[in-house]
């Protein structure tokens, strides 16, 4: 018996059993073991003396230059960089992610683990590099490189030491990917987007930070569990501050459209006998709980910072409270940063 | 005075005593755990996860953390505790607990990390049936190998397929006769492929697999994400019914003429009844003698073993 045996075009992922070849105008012919010799005629053959099995098995029609549109740079190796990660590729998000940090081996050792679990994920491209040249121009780039907060600090103790960071590394992300749009996850978050803001000099659409979208997702997971529902289904937000002095709104704090202060007007007051307030102040609480127990917090941030990388690569136009400049807002002077409900519009909300 | 909560929701059906469940645990909190805990958490793959480990601060900020990220998963309930009774019914536990292979250990010095050993010590202490107790065996050197095949085409790893059967060590098995892309054979094209005399030194690449753990053992301290993401994979053909095939490590005692009870990684296929059926594939006398013959290291352990 002679078969012709197509060479497929190797981007197409086929199963033996169920390639379309009827553009070929060719019979799939299942193989059989190979101790058998192949007979027939194949598609195209190897000039080359010193054929490898790649030129064998594969003809290119098109150039072999990569081509990635949806880039992400991460900044930072540590667990939050880690848990950005692994959350960013879990969803399938990017067809590329690069990391960049100075510890080389750090960096390369996790890069490395990750690249080895490209099987199990929709990911074309996991790079690393101690530049920022690794791959230039990617859409996004997420900061998590910085002194982290240790048991009993708060986030203000780290200003010095991340501004610092900031200075050197803020420069070369601009010089090699002008374009980029930047998220901040480094604390004091609200500081560090500001300086970011101030070095790169970008315009403030491009410059975010993550700011009270994990504050408002941890409100929201100690809503859902008083009220035993799902966080998702959940509606309030926590804004200003990514910190100790954010301000819960309760005003619009709802279940399925229903507000909760029609059901309790002195939510969130000290004469609130459910005592509300307190779930404010657990989410507070929240983080230096966590580091105290395990040293730091990674994967709730890290979550958070797929969320956001999610929205704006799919160009979803969700609301997220993410820090932004807010001069010239609620009566405010000066060119800080806070959280308050953003897209690409600011949403002004009633406080 | 009713609550917010009685105003808010009101049942309509009645409380069931038992609910439908794919729980699963997690046992150590460590490097590890939690990779195959973001990796389950990720895939959405259960509605109650469970933690155990014995150091309580650790465990409990690590309980905490992908908590407060909920909104972001589909997993409603997690919880942790010291005590095992916490994973009472549940459907899948996830082993890891162990002391890291340190850099320059081959895998051999290291009991506690010796995955094909310690999937028979399970196996005997548990009293469970055999297609119960799996090892995440040639999984991930399996995963390695598909990366490298993958980057030597410039094609995905998951349209690569290759077999690394044996023991999770050195002395793993590469079938370079199933060695495929599209159901196209490497063998076919390269019959050199594999041996010594082959120009492209294929053998390298499963060199490479073996060594690639070490070295990122060296540069990070541990691996984490592959075996994660590797045993997620595990767990989804089973809950989901899959009959996806894996190599994973299983008793092979009666097979290829194998007498001893000893774990080693063969095609399996894995779904809702757990670890059902093996493939039957044709191996090379050169490929059974190595497959049996890494058979003898484990067992030489494994007879020595008392209070099993």
């Amino acid at each position: 018996m002679s078969w012709t045996v197509p060479v497929v075009w190797a981007s197409q992922r086929v199963s033996s059993a169920g390639a379309n070849f009827l553009c070929l105008g060719m019979a799939l012919c299942p193989r059989q073991a190979a101790c058998m010799p192949l007979m027939g005629t194949w598609l195209f053959t190897s000039v080359s003396k010193m054929a490898t099995v790649k030129s064998e098995l594969i003809e290119c029609f098109t150039s072999e230059e990569p081509f990635h549109h949806r880039k992400v740079s991460i900044i930072g190796t540590g667990s939050v960089g880690m848990a950005c990660a692994i959350s960013i590729l879990l969803k399938g998000l990017s067809d590329e992610l690069a990391f960049v940090d100075l510890d080389e081996g750090k960096l390369k050792g996790e890069t490395m683990d990750l690249q080895h679990g490209s099987p199990f994920m929709k990911m074309s491209n996991i790079v690393c590099s101690k530049d920022y040249l690794v791959k230039a121009n990617p859409n996004l780039v997420i900061i998590t490189a910085g002194a982290r907060q240790e048991k009993g600090e708060t986030r203000f103790n780290l200003v010095q030491q991340n501004v610092a960071i900031f200075k050197l590394m803020i420069s070369s992300i601009v010089q090699h990917s002008p374009l980029c749009k930047l998220i901040i996850v480094s604390n004091p978050v609200d500081i560090l987007t500001y300086v970011a803001w101030k070095l790169s000099a970008f315009p403030k659409n491009r410059v975010i930070g993550s700011g009270c979208n994990l504050d408002t997702v941890r409100f929201q997971f100690f809503t859902g569990q008083k009220l035993g529902i799902h966080s998702e289904s959940c509606h309030g937000w926590v804004l200003g501050e990514h910190g100790d002095s954010s301000v819960p709104v309760w005003s619009g704090m709802n279940i399925a459209g229903v507000l909760l202060k029609d059901m309790n007007s002195d939510i969130g007051t000290d004469k609130d006998p459910e005592k509300w307030k307190n779930v404010h102040k657990e989410v507070i609480a929240s983080a230096y709980e966590i580091i105290k127990m395990k040293n730091s917090t990674s994967w709730a941030i890290g979550l958070s910072g797929a969320d956001l990388t999610e929205s704006i690569l799919k160009n979803l136009r969700r609301k997220h409270p993410v820090s932004t400049i807010i001069k010239g807002l609620y009566g405010i002077n000066e060119e800080g940063f806070l959280s308050i409900p953003s897209l690409e519009r600011r949403v002004l909300p009633t406080l | 005075i009713a609550t917010l909560k009685e105003k808010l929701i009101v049942p309509v059906a009645e409380e069931e005593a038992t609910v439908q469940n794919n729980k699963i645990t997690v046992v150590s909190v460590g490097q590890v755990g939690m990779a195959y805990a973001i990796s389950i958490l990720g895939k959405s793959l259960t509605d109650e996860f469970a933690f155990v480990d014995v150091l309580e601060d650790k465990l409990k900020g690590e309980m905490m953390d992908p908590q407060h990220g909920s909104l972001f998963l589909q997993t409603l309930k997690i919880v942790a505790d010291k005590d095992y009774s916490v994973t009472a019914s549940y459907k899948i536990v996830v082993v890891t607990a162990g002391v890291l292979q340190q850099e320059g250990e081959r895998r051999l010095n290291l009991l506690q990390k010796k995955w094909d050993i310690l999937t028979y010590v399970t196996w005997k202490i548990s009293g469970l049936l055999k297609h119960h107790v799996i090892g995440s065996g040639c999984n991930p050197d399996s995963a390695r190998f598909h990366c490298l095949m993958a980057e030597k085409f410039g094609i995905h790893p998951s349209s690569c397929h290759g077999r690394i059967l044996g023991e999770h060590s050195d002395s793993s098995v590469a079938v370079w006769i199933g060695m495929n892309v599209t159901g196209f054979s490497l063998q076919e094209l390269n019959p050199e492929i594999g041996t010594d005399n082959d120009s492209e030194n294929w053998k390298e690449v499963h060199k490479m697999v073996v060594e690639s753990a070490y070295e990122v053992i060296k540069l990070n301290g541990y691996t984490h994400w592959v075996i994660g993401l590797s045993v997620a994979g595990l767990i989804e053909s089973m809950l989901k019914n899959l009959s996806r095939i894996h190599l994973v490590s299983s008793m092979v005692k009666g097979m290829y003429g194998i007498e001893n009870e000893v774990f080693l990684s063969l095609p399996y296929i894995l779904n809702a009844r757990g670890l059902t059926s093996v493939i039957n594939q044709k191996l090379k006398d050169d490929e059974v003698a190595q497959f049996k013959k890494s058979t003898d290291t484990p067992w030489d352990i494994q007879k020595d073993l008392k209070d099993l």
